[in-house]
């Protein structure tokens, strides 16, 4: 199994690059699957399905650890108002404030993004507003639009190569 | 990239199945540009989602935001969070028998238990523990374990633990119970804990106090809590009050398979407060070593620790 992992470590960082929405968390959390599937090890030699496994262990592990952030989030959140209810701003997260000049840029971009979704169908950019910009679920835009969760990763899909397109 | 963009927004929906994985992983597999494209792809996402956070009301137009949003998210987390659990009670490494069910974690495992009651246990790694239900009573019987409870309130059957010679008694509450090394510890995050221990009296613990008790002694220490502190090491945070290094070390070894071994009596005298962050092993003995005047050498696949 060990063996397997190797072998699909790079395309399972893949797959929860896109979950996760970031390529340092995906990594972090497949590095954390290794410990699993060490554990594991022996118990399961020989048995079939390992690529199934895998991503099943993973899967685990990532609700799992949504789950204990969800928590943390209560937990700040719980300190924050024991503090009186001013956010106390320590290391990490002045750290994690972006610095004048990524605004600046990214304010940029972000018009440009818009202007690219003027271009587009009216539902391929409400689409793309709803789930990219406003973090709805596929399921929770398909909902409001009206329309098919398969019609939302269409529209969605659509945006994305426009929006790319005018990025590159 | 059409079909990279396809895969990525296939991947970002609710349900991801064993199915897509297997679908991903051949198409990857494939051509080697494929992974290229998608890596493309998904960077730009990334950068996308900085963007989204940037200002949210100042440069999208305002649209419907619902307020239900959270409680919606919450919802879905809550019912994928339930089939995980209810996933993990039908896991392999579980044997039935009439004294009751054997849960048991290995080296860096972690696993929740849903009970049939409601309740729910979090094995920490290295943990082995019993659960037995009757009419009367649940019943849990922990062997070398950490484990952090979370009890659906049952007036009529009491949840009693059993932890060598201490027994913790509950209606419905959330407290944290560790048994090692011939040492018992109870921490109580909400609800009311009873303890009784052989030979001490009974306490009665509310939310943020902990007691530590030596199996076989007469005594048992209490202390205050900070908040947070009974389920700390379910978020991966490891928290010593003037703890001996042995304890450490020991708590290590449940979660990394590479062995840690104390060398010398100095090192094993040594005792820790402070709190240790769980990553890598090697991370967290490098912090260690900034705790306390730790020299570490790497011998034969162990972690050596002596006395600087």
């Amino acid at each position: 199994m060990l063996a397997l992992y190797e072998e699909k470590r790079v395309n399972l960082v893949r797959l929860f690059t896109a979950r996760l929405r970031s390529r340092a968390e995906a990594e972090d959390l497949v590095q954390e699957l290794y410990f699993k599937v060490a554990a594991v090890e022996g118990d399961t030699a020989g048995s079939g399905g390992g690529s199934a496994l895998l991503h099943r262990m993973a899967e685990n592990l990532m609700l799992d650890r949504l789950r204990s952030r969800q928590r943390g989030q209560a937990r700040d959140e719980h300190w924050r108002r024991l503090q009186g209810g001013e956010a106390t701003i320590d290391g990490d997260q002045a750290a994690d404030a972006p610095s004048a000049e990524s605004v600046v840029e990214g304010r940029q971009r972000l018009a440009a993004m818009l202007k690219t979704l003027e271009t587009l169908p009216p539902s391929v950019a409400r689409a793309f507003r709803l789930h990219k910009l406003e973090g709805l679920s596929h399921a929770e835009t398909a909902a409001a639009m009206g329309v098919s969760r398969s019609a939302v990763e269409k529209y969605v899909s659509a945006a994305l190569k426009a929006v790319f397109r005018g990025a590159a | 990239m059409d079909e990279a963009v396809a895969w990525l927004v296939r991947l970002q929906g609710e349900t991801v199945t064993t199915d897509d994985w297997l679908a991903f992983d051949a198409w990857l597999t494939a051509a080697p540009e494929h992974g290229e494209a998608y890596d493309a792809i998904a960077a730009e996402d990334e950068a996308l989602k900085a963007l989204a956070t940037l200002e949210p009301g100042a440069v999208v137009t305002p649209l419907r935001r619902p307020a239900s949003r959270r409680a919606v998210l919450w919802t879905g987390g809550a019912a994928l969070a339930a089939a995980f659990v209810a996933g993990a009670v039908l896991l392999p490494n579980l044997t039935r028998d009439p004294a009751g069910t054997v849960y048991s974690t290995g080296v860096g495992e972690r696993r929740t238990v849903a009970l049939e009651d409601g309740s729910r246990i979090d094995l920490a790694p290295g943990s082995r523990m019993t659960v037995r239900f009757t009419r009367g009573e649940r019943h849990v019987d922990l062997g070398d374990a950490q484990a952090f409870f979370d009890v659906a309130k049952d007036s009529s059957r009491p949840f009693v633990i059993a932890a060598g010679d201490t027994r913790v008694r509950v209606v419905g509450t959330r407290f944290d119970v560790r048994r090692r090394d011939g040492q018992v510890a109870v921490g109580v995050e909400r609800g009311l804990v009873e303890v009784s221990t052989q030979g001490a009296k009974t306490y009665r613990l509310p939310p943020g106090r902990g007691l530590t008790h030596v199996e076989g002694a007469k005594s048992a220490k209490l202390a205050d809590l900070v908040p947070g502190e009974a389920a700390a090491w379910r978020d991966g945070r490891l928290i010593y009050r003037d703890r001996p290094l042995t304890e450490v070390a020991g708590d290590l070894n449940r979660l990394f398979g590479k062995p840690v071994h104390i060398v010398g009596g100095k090192a094993a005298d040594m005792r820790l407060s402070g709190v240790l962050i769980v990553d890598s092993q090697d991370a967290m003995v490098s912090r260690l070593a900034k705790l306390l005047p730790l020299e570490v050498a790497t011998v034969d696949d162990a972690v050596e620790l002596r006395a600087r």
